[in-house]
């Protein structure tokens, strides 16, 4: 996943692995995108779209600042619809990088997984700060 | 919870001078807890602010919140700053009344309705959630906004959306001059007149006027309103409950700045 001379960004460098929902379709057909999002219509969700990286479809996880690849065939017409639903699982299953840095990195006491579902474990309470390395 | 706590001379030396020591993740009043005073109904509250410093209100806030509360209602604020800032949850808080500057910045997620006006940079960093402001709104409104709408039914300041890399902007009166400079993506409807450089250097994205504009900024062209810009309009207006302008112009990037092709793949994420 290396290109042009500069390390790539991609969810599945980052994660170490891929996950199902990247594959098969069937498995985010039933996400609710209204009840998925604040507000009376699509929100923050309107500007998800369907992208392309390294030449696959992609959705972009602004929590990560990275692609997530979409392997299954999506019908025409629907690619914006099965991007922010493949997104949405993503969030919910806890499964985007940058809120496992959560874990280590959230300074203030919040819920692991925001908005996207509730009762999520509380993560940043116990924020410590890191240890300068040692000089020898 | 662990103390994150240091001695000595800090960059909250002002924080310090009142505690007696000074935390390392900036907060102000280290020491400050919830004060536990909002009436709580089932799955609401009604949070009296008057006494309480702008720490204790958003402590309160948290609390609340992580407690299962949904709808808050926050009453006399008094124009303090930076309230109601970091709430990453689903949820409806009513403010009665004004805020001061960088009023719900960084949430993810509430529905917020402010009766009153609001300072500088309000609902910056929003990623996703909902922002009405009945009133006027200072500079910088919806600075670096992710997603989420923002609606200010009053006028704004200079500079609105200032590095906006998403969601939608509306504004039912005017707006200052550089609304929408360096916009990324998302759109912003402004019903009245705006100030000078509109969308200067703006990279995408799209801004609605309904009144007259000053002048255009560096690379700000007008672009032809489709059907899919009447049905947003539409909408927005619909949800909001706005009175739609007899008519709108759309201004994009003109792209003379564009210089896509020469970012490497990692930075060109950044302007998504």
């Amino acid at each position: 996943m290396m290109t042009s001379g500069s390390q790539s960004i991609d969810t599945e460098e980052l994660t170490g692995r891929t996950f199902p929902y990247q594959f098969d379709r069937s498995l985010v057909e039933d996400v609710d995108l209204g009840e998925a999002t604040p507000g009376q219509d699509l929100n923050w969700l309107e500007d998800i779209e369907l992208m392309t990286e390294d030449g696959v479809n992609a959705v972009f996880d602004r929590y990560t600042n990275a692609f997530l690849k979409i392997y299954f065939e999506i019908p025409e017409g629907r690619e914006n619809e099965f991007a922010r639903k493949v997104l949405i699982k993503h969030l919910r299953e806890g499964n985007s990088y940058g809120i496992w840095l959560k874990h280590q990195h959230a300074k203030f006491p919040q819920a692991e997984l925001g908005s996207w579902r509730d009762g999520s474990a509380t993560v940043g309470a116990n924020w410590s700060p890191p240890r300068p390395a040692d000089p020898t | 919870m662990e103390q994150v706590t240091h001695a000595g001379p800090g960059p909250s030396a002002a924080g310090a001078a009142r505690t007696g020591r000074y935390d390392i993740r900036g907060l102000a009043e280290p020491d400050a807890t919830a004060p536990e005073t909002a009436v709580i109904t089932g799955q609401s509250a009604e949070l009296d602010a008057a006494d309480l410093t702008t720490r204790q209100i958003n402590l309160e806030l948290r609390r609340l919140l992580a407690a299962g509360v949904t709808d808050v209602t926050l009453l006399n604020p008094r124009a303090r700053h930076s309230i109601a800032v970091g709430l990453l949850l689903r949820c409806r808080i009513r403010i009665s009344g004004s805020l001061g500057y960088f009023a719900c910045g960084l949430i993810d997620g509430p529905e917020i309705h402010i009766t009153g006006r609001v300072g500088w940079s309000a609902a910056e960093n929003m990623m996703s959630g909902v922002v009405v402001v009945d009133k006027n709104a200072g500079s910088l409104t919806g600075a670096a906004m992710r997603g989420g709408d923002l609606v200010v039914r009053g006028h704004v300041g200079a500079r609105t959306g200032i590095d906006q890399k998403g969601g939608t902007i509306i504004v039912g009166g005017n707006a200052g001059s550089m609304t929408g400079f360096m916009l990324q993506r998302g759109r912003q409807i402004i019903c009245g007149d705006v100030g000078a450089g509109l969308g200067d250097s703006m990279y995408d994205g799209a801004i609605y006027v309904g009144g007259a504009i000053a002048s255009l900024g560096v690379d700000c062209v007008e672009a032809e309103f489709t059907a899919a810009d009447e049905e947003l309009i539409d909408r927005k207006f619909r949800i909001y409950q706005l009175d739609r302008p007899a008519s709108f112009r759309k201004f994009t990037c003109g792209r003379k700045l564009w210089n896509y092709d020469n970012l490497e793949p990692s930075e060109r994420k950044l302007v998504l």
